[in-house]
């Protein structure tokens, strides 16, 4: 083999190992480029997961709040009953005392 | 020649896949790098999204909670209210209805007594009116006036649910001592009474 056909040979195994290096190269991007789209949908995912929580956080904060409310409204409601009844069963003394009092004071 | 040609050739491609293994592995090790930062990313914004979510909502049970709690606590202040002023009215209603009943000539006297009492003057001036009282039931009246006292008798009520009202001779020192002055000048003791008889507070 003469001299020139020796540099031959070697610039067209340069040229092999350049090509394997630039593929490897591109593939190292691509693999980076989807590995960033892939992070990119997992966080797009958790935060779609957290906001389906959120709402079911408040959802459910509203719920047991006018469940609590609605206790309220019947415990106030008990109240006025017993209210009114007092008031029926106590109304003439009340009178009776009140009208001593502007009476006699 | 040739050999060590070949093994050039071979050395430079070898060189070249490792390198290109090399850069490969290189992306894979930055790819998982990438991912668990984005995991961690994604799980620190979801633990945000659910604490402020929690804030939130302990916000408007409070809320809901609070106006619902303030609404009944009017509604039951109203209610005690309506019960009270119920109560007064009978009591206004007894007090304008007393000419009828055995205790008025007692009273009266004593209204006169106190009104004199607190003008303090041996010339007061006595208006005295209830209702359904004419000067026939009011003799007791003039009992307890001094010698130069004056009863003035009004047909109508004073201040509507009647009562007396004592001046000096000039009108400058007026004691009015009428139901409804009575009324007022006792509120906070007639609110007392009634709210202990009825709700035992």
């Amino acid at each position: 083999m003469s001299g020139i056909d020796a540099v031959k040979k070697i610039v067209e195994t340069e040229a092999q190992a350049r090509r394997i290096v630039d593929e490897a190269s591109a593939k190292a991007q691509q693999i980076i480029s989807q590995t960033r789209e892939q992070a990119e949908r997992i966080r797009q995912e958790a935060i779609a997961r957290a906001q389906q929580r959120r709402e079911e956080i408040l959802s459910e904060a509203k719920n047991k709040a006018e469940a609590e409310a609605l206790r309220s409204d019947q415990e106030t409601e008990q109240i006025l009953n017993n209210y009114r009844k007092l008031s029926e069963e106590r109304k003439a003394t009340a009178v009776s005392k009140a009208v001593e009092l502007i009476l006699n004071a | 020649m040739s050999e060590s040609l070949e093994k050039l050739q071979n050395r430079i491609l070898s060189d070249a896949k490792n390198k290109a293994e090399e850069t490969i592995k290189d992306a894979q090790a930055k790819s998982q790098q990438i991912l668990e930062e984005a995991r961690q990313r994604a799980q620190r914004e979801s633990e945000e999204i659910i604490a402020k979510a929690n804030v939130e909502a302990e916000s408007i049970r409070r809320s809901i909670l609070s106006s619902k709690v303030r609404v009944n606590r009017l509604r039951i202040l109203d209610e005690k209210n309506r019960i009270v002023e119920d109560i007064i009215h009978s009591v206004e209603d007894q007090l304008s209805r007393i000419s009828k009943s055995e205790q008025f000539e007692e009273t009266a006297q004593r209204f006169v007594t106190e009104a004199v009492k607190a003008v303090d003057t041996d010339q007061p001036v006595v208006r005295i009116g209830f209702r359904d009282v004419s000067k026939r039931n009011l003799d007791g009246v003039s009992r307890v006036l001094p010698k130069g006292g004056k009863l003035v008798i009004d047909e109508k009520p004073i201040d509507d649910l009647g009562g007396v009202v004592a001046t000096d001779p000039e009108g400058k020192v007026v004691f009015n001592n009428t139901f409804k002055s009575r009324l007022e000048r006792l509120d906070n003791q007639l609110l007392t009474l009634i709210s202990s008889t009825v709700f035992g507070e």
